[in-house]
């Protein structure tokens, strides 16, 4: 444990002094900014004008809870990109030569550095992903005064979902030793096989041979359910009852099938 | 006590696939006792570095074993052990002492014993005043002397120092030298991957030249550069004057400069035939020695007599 926790916190230095994890803090600091200059030209008396005692406070919280789900898909969106952009080099960038050869000669197993560098990119974008929604919560509260904890949800549905696509990343970087494949491979997941296959019934009416519709539900089941996942975050969001834990279970289950698949292949590999 | 015992090694890359199979060592055996400066040379390709990757679990062998100071197959040794790859990238972000301190705690140091540790080394590698740089504002020298000492900061009983010279200046190198001698009076066994013959020369003990895969010799360096069959002659008068011609046939006596000759002895011959004939005839005999080769010398012989055997 001891091993895995130092190179999780040397990958967080390490995310802390490139680039690319500064341009995300400076997207996060100014989707807030933004978020702030917005609230201040909300007016809630205005809003308010003309509801009446419990109705006032209801409309708030439904103000409150509208502006939130309002917020929530385009956070959840622009931290899963952010998240996978600043994330991908990691596993790359220790698979160099001259940088391998030195790790895997000290005493710490493949799967301890493996495990150790997909915690360290989990912890960077749980760090700017918190900041980013507590920094709304905040702003939230101090303009209608309604402590909305629901909200903070959100924190972890996005940062599961990154650690989902993150696994696949780290699969990709492991056997391609580059950061595009598992770049290209996450977005093309989040961004259109995730949706399309969550609308997988309106697919069916426009294919009606069973067999395709067998291999459509097939991949449904074992990849990503980022597209529902985000769903879900909403109804959190909106204090709805979640009953569905399907997409999470089975996300999970594909995390952890391709990161033990990168640590068997990352523990056979010569370098 | 042997630091490293390594029986029938082989390394086949991409095994199975005509078109890209490499072997890269071939049935390798060597044994290399504790507290010495065990040289490897080889040329490019030679599979020493692989070697040594092999040893440390950065590469699998195909077939064989390794044994590194009696344990075979064990990360948990690797505390025990340092490493200086060639051409080794530290994180760019960090600074001299956050390279030593990162990778000492990686090495399983003590992490209280950790900073004495960094003064230690860094004053050792003369780095001390750029403790606080980032490692990315370093020269390649400073790099690898930085690299040296992050080999060193476990204390370890066995070392292995992939081109440990590189780029480093004549001052710099004679001081990484004179380290590694001093590691060696204290018992500890030095692995070096060199391609500047005459470093190895100066600090091994032992040396061993590998030529594609094959391990050809493995002695000490005092067997590979002394010549036993060649001696030099330092005399008052000319030889080939007044020594019969007979004896100057025989021992192919040569001169080499005023006052200097060579003399050549099969293993049927006795030089005492050569020195008395020198005395009887009143030529004072001021030095006899035997030739001593460059191990530059014996290493390009070694590969060329490989290469001949080869194509044969």
């Amino acid at each position: 444990m001891k091993n895995i926790w130092l190179i999780t916190l040397y990958t967080l230095r390490e995310a802390f002094s490139r680039k690319v994890f500064i341009a995300f803090f400076v997207v996060v600091v100014l989707a807030l900014v933004g978020f702030g200059i917005f609230g201040s030209l909300v007016k809630v008396d205005t809003l308010l004008k003309g509801l009446e005692g419990a109705d006032k406070q209801a409309a708030l919280n439904q103000i409150v809870y509208r502006i939130e789900l309002m917020l929530i898909s385009p956070v959840y969106g622009l931290g899963l990109l952010l998240a996978i952009f600043a994330s991908s080099s990691f596993i790359p960038v220790m698979l160099e030569k001259g940088n391998i050869d030195l790790l895997l000669s000290k005493p710490i197993s493949r799967t301890q550095l493996l495990l150790g560098k997909y915690f360290g990119g989990i912890l960077v974008v749980f760090i700017n992903i918190s900041i980013l929604i507590v920094g709304i919560w905040l702003i939230i509260f101090l303009k209608f005064s309604i402590i909305s904890f629901p909200f903070l949800f959100a924190i972890f549905t996005i940062t599961f979902s990154f650690a989902v696509l993150y696994a696949l990343i780290v699969l990709s970087g492991v056997i391609s030793g580059n950061s595009m494949l598992g770049m290209m491979l996450s977005y093309m997941i989040y961004l259109i096989i995730s949706p399309l296959l969550a609308s997988r019934s309106i697919i069916f009416q426009f294919i009606q041979s069973d067999f395709w519709q067998k291999i459509i539900t097939f991949f449904y089941y074992i990849l990503p359910k980022t597209s529902e996942i985000d769903k879900l975050t909403s109804g959190l969001v909106m204090n709805q009852t979640i009953t569905n834990f399907q997409p999470v279970y089975s996300s999970f289950l594909f995390l952890v099938v391709v990161l033990s698949l990168s640590i068997y292949i990352f523990e056979k590999k010569d370098f | 006590m042997y630091s490293i015992e390594i029986q029938e090694l082989t390394k086949i890359y991409s095994p199975g696939n005509p078109s890209k199979e490499v072997k890269a060592l071939n049935k390798l055996n060597l044994n290399i006792p504790q507290g010495t400066i065990f040289g490897l040379l080889g040329p490019n390709g030679a599979g020493k570095t692989t070697l040594i990757k092999i040893l440390l679990g950065i590469t699998y062998q195909t077939s064989g074993s390794v044994k590194l100071l009696g344990v075979e197959d064990s990360y948990q040794i690797k505390s025990r052990i340092g490493y200086l790859p060639e051409s080794h990238k530290f994180p760019l972000y960090l600074t001299g002492e956050e390279v030593l301190n990162f990778y000492g705690r990686l090495s399983g140091c003590d992490s209280k014993a950790i900073p004495g540790k960094i003064d230690e080394l860094l004053a050792m590698m003369d780095l001390t005043k750029w403790r606080k740089t980032k490692v990315k504002k370093y020269s390649k020298g400073m790099m690898q002397r930085l690299g040296l000492a992050q080999a060193l900061m476990n204390d370890p009983d066995l070392i292995f120092l992939d081109e440990p010279t590189d780029g480093v200046d004549p001052i710099g190198r004679k001081e990484i030298r004179d380290i590694l001698l001093n590691l060696k009076d204290q018992n500890k066994t030095i692995f070096i991957n060199s391609h500047l013959l005459s470093e190895v020369e100066l600090m091994s003990d032992r040396a061993g030249i590998l030529n594609k895969g094959n391990l050809l010799r493995e002695c000490s360096i005092a067997e590979l550069t002394t010549n036993n069959e060649e001696y030099v002659i330092h005399v008052d008068r000319a030889l080939e004057q007044i020594l019969s011609q007979t004896l100057i046939d025989e021992f192919k006596v040569k001169k080499s400069v005023e006052g200097v000759y060579s003399a050549f002895v099969t293993e049927t011959q006795n030089i005492n035939d050569l020195v008395d004939a020198i005395r009887n005839n009143q030529i004072t005999l001021k030095e006899i020695s035997l030739k001593k080769k460059s191990l530059e010398d014996v290493f390009i012989s070694i590969i060329q007599d490989a290469e001949k055997e080869g194509a044969k």
